[in-house]
């Protein structure tokens, strides 16, 4: 191929032109326009002519008693779900890395939730979670450890740990393959010479399988933490922010700003300060991983 | 060989003009689009697009009516993201909750400054439904169809219980106290199911119990949402709930329809659509209905239904004459066929309509309060969610929570 001459370069430009258009009009531009908006007043009454208010959208967030409350609910989130699903996800792929049949099968059936469809899983979950769902049935009909129902969905804490127990349950699959994938380029070669320094199963574990798939755990991390704070179908369907926006996260609440009470200003402010917030959490764990390594 | 590659280039090169340039299309010159959220599927869609449209259409041959049927919350969202970019329709059927707030992005024409005949075609109409189209003294639409809420309670729990059906405030809280419990399969029921804190939800209690949420002029709250009158609607509501007589705005709790066709709600304060859905999946469930248990406020159910309304950009003319149209008896009493309360008084007399499975709720509709038409009501409805719920959770007094709620709403009233 004559990548150099002319005809090359313009082949090559035509090539990539559909793919940097979708880029810049759909990814490019509505995030630049979106920086604009965070800047202006952007409701109901200045929907066609927004003021330029400066600071007033970030500083409307930041005073927001609900916006900390979300904005601590997706902390949470991410910071149970994310080691939750890494740690049972690399436990699988271990497990599954050392047998020697059914491989396959068990990793199609770890698989499964991660492409089960949010909504349907959510809708599930509820139907389980609900004041006269599933659960509460077994408890108190089947098993009679309780005497009355268990309202798990209408408060706080406990509506937003069903959430977490769906992330986890759902991105248990995602994180086994990945594991699985990074355990099986862990040379033999280490483990025998860690077997003959009289490494036990745990301590290989500890000092040869870890180290050598930090990497993948970075990955891991970094993209699982974008999707904690991103969490938005199953609190939507599960909770639906109930009771008074006490389970609400970051997303939720910003569909609720835009799109119920029109204030489209103070949500552009709230996805920049989201992305500020993931970025320190991304650069942390860069660094984390890092220092790591000097070790 | 270079053909495969050459039809890849091609190919390519067609996608990014596609993606970059956008789609430009030629309107007709008299064609009339209408927004609404009548369902695809739904027999008022039918009627719409089978009767009504070309009953129109042969009226006014040069005005061709493209219709677009949305879903309700879509349909909200649409409106507003079609302000920003330009490309709203000629009319559009709102929920009356929405007009204050698309008033206030500036694209509504005040009819009753436009229109000359704007009088003539109101006074047809009713007064109350033309109230929700009313914002700080202009009129922004005419009333299309119109709804009310009415108690619906299950026959055989009341008589089970051997409960008369309330017709006061104060017997009101006592049966739904003594209808709740467990039944014989020891399940809990209660006396009434409420879907949301929202002032569609609790706007019955406050009127009825006297109190009020705002000034008659819409512009301040003190004095009417911390009034002692809505404080005791709020607290005689709050008390049922910890109670456990009252429930069903959790996200755990069984949904309206089914815990009503199941027998574990006894009473609910419901709209006409609950008719049909009852009918559909509990044919067996015997029920009855009566009017909002009066208080000190009277009778006071609260006002739903949709307005029609055209936006600036529109084809002025065609616009209303469809609307005209739209709002006509005959219109109105097609509509009223198949479910839609007519606000044409001139169709509310008729034989058709005070046959329909809708009559007990005609009675109500004379009552009926619609919820303050301001802009910033969507968030006084989110405030008085968070308020109650702060309530309910024990966190205030209603009083303390109706004295805070008081303050927010002042100053969402003001801004």
């Amino acid at each position: 191929m004559e990548t150099k001459s002319i005809k090359g370069k313009i082949q090559l430009g035509a090539l990539l032109l559909p793919g940097l258009a979708i880029f810049l009009v759909f990814t490019m531009y509505p995030m630049l326009r979106l920086f604009w908006v965070s800047f202006r007043e952007w409701t109901l009454s200045s929907m066609v002519n927004q003021p330029f208010i400066g600071l007033g959208n970030y500083i409307a967030v930041s005073t927001d008693r609900t916006f900390w409350t979300v904005f601590v609910n997706s902390l949470v989130y991410t910071l149970v779900t994310v080691p939750g699903q890494m740690m049972l996800g690399l436990f699988v792929a271990v497990l599954i890395n050392n047998i020697k049949r059914l491989q396959v099968t068990f990793r199609v059936v770890y698989y499964l939730p991660v492409i089960t469809s949010w909504v349907i899983a959510s809708l599930v979950f509820r139907y389980v979670f609900n004041t006269e769902g599933l659960l509460n049935y077994l408890l108190t009909r089947v098993l009679h450890v309780s005497g009355a129902n268990i309202r798990w969905l209408d408060s706080r804490w406990s509506g937003l740990t069903v959430a977490m127990v769906l992330g986890i349950w759902k991105g248990v699959g995602w994180n086994m393959v990945i594991f699985l994938a990074a355990l099986q380029q862990v040379s033999a070669d280490l483990y025998e010479a860690a077997e003959m320094d009289g490494c036990n199963r745990w301590k290989q574990f500890i000092h040869v399988t870890l180290p050598s798939i930090r990497g993948t755990i970075l990955f891991a991390l970094v993209m699982l933490s974008i999707g904690g704070f991103s969490v938005f179908t199953s609190i939507k369907l599960i909770t639906g922010g109930k009771p008074a926006h006490l389970t609400d996260t970051l997303l939720t609440w910003m569909y609720f700003k835009s799109f119920s009470t029109g204030d489209f200003g103070y949500a552009a402010a709230l996805s920049f300060v989201m992305a500020l917030a993931l970025g320190i959490l991304s650069a942390l764990q860069f660094r984390l991983m890092k220092s790591q390594d000097a070790v | 060989m270079l053909k495969p590659k050459r039809f890849l280039l091609v190919l390519c090169l067609i996608m990014s003009v596609v993606i970059i340039v956008p789609a430009v299309h030629a309107s007709e010159p008299v064609t009339l689009n209408f927004w609404h959220h009548y369902s695809a599927q739904s027999k008022e869609n039918e009627t719409l697009t089978n009767v009504l449209i070309p009953q129109f259409e042969k009226e006014n041959p040069d005005i061709k009516v493209n219709a677009v049927s949305h879903e309700w919350a879509e349909l909200h969202d649409k409106i507003l993201i079609s302000v920003s970019t330009n490309q709203l329709p000629d009319v559009m059927r709102a929920d009356i909750a929405w007009l204050p707030e698309f008033q206030q992005l500036g694209v509504l024409v005040p009819l009753n400054k436009e229109m000359a005949d704007f009088d003539s075609v109101a006074g047809q109409l009713l007064d109350s439904a033309m109230s929700t189209a009313k914002i700080a003294g202009d009129t922004y639409g005419l009333g299309l169809n119109t709804n009310s809420k009415i108690l619906f309670y299950n026959t055989d729990m009341l008589n089970a219980a051997g409960v008369n059906v309330p017709t006061t405030t104060d017997e009101w809280a006592a049966a739904v106290r003594k209808l709740s419990g467990n039944n014989a399969q020891g399940q809990q029921v209660w006396g009434w199911n409420e879907p949301g804190l929202s002032g569609w939800n609790l706007a019955p209690f406050i009127w009825s119990f006297g109190g009020s949420l705002t000034n008659d002029e819409q512009t301040a709250a003190s004095g009417h949402i911390n009034s002692a009158e809505t404080v005791n609607a709020i607290e005689t509501f709050v008390s049922l709930v910890s109670e456990g007589a009252l429930t069903g705005f959790n996200s755990g709790d069984i949904p309206m329809t089914d815990g009503f066709g199941t027998g574990r709600y006894a009473m609910m304060l419901e709209g006409p659509w609950k008719i049909a859905e009852l009918t559909g999946a509990y044919p067996d469930v015997a029920y009855g209905t009566a009017m909002m248990p009066a208080g000190k406020g009277g009778s006071v159910s609260v006002l739903g239904g949709e307005d029609i309304a055209m936006f600036n950009s529109a084809n002025k003319e065609a616009a209303w004459k469809f609307m005209k149209f739209m709002t006509s008896e005959f219109a109105q009493t097609q509509m009223a066929t198949v479910g839609q309360i007519p606000v044409s008084k001139a169709a509310l007399d008729s034989q058709t309509v005070q046959e329909q499975e809708f009559a007990p709720f005609l009675e109500a509709i004379q009552t009926a309060k619609a919820r303050p038409t301001v802009a910033a009501w969507s968030k006084m409805d989110n405030e008085l969610m968070v308020a109650v719920n702060a309530v309910i959770q024990g966190e205030k007094s209603a009083q303390q929570a109706m004295d805070d709620l008081a303050v927010v709403f002042d100053g969402l009233l003001k801004e």
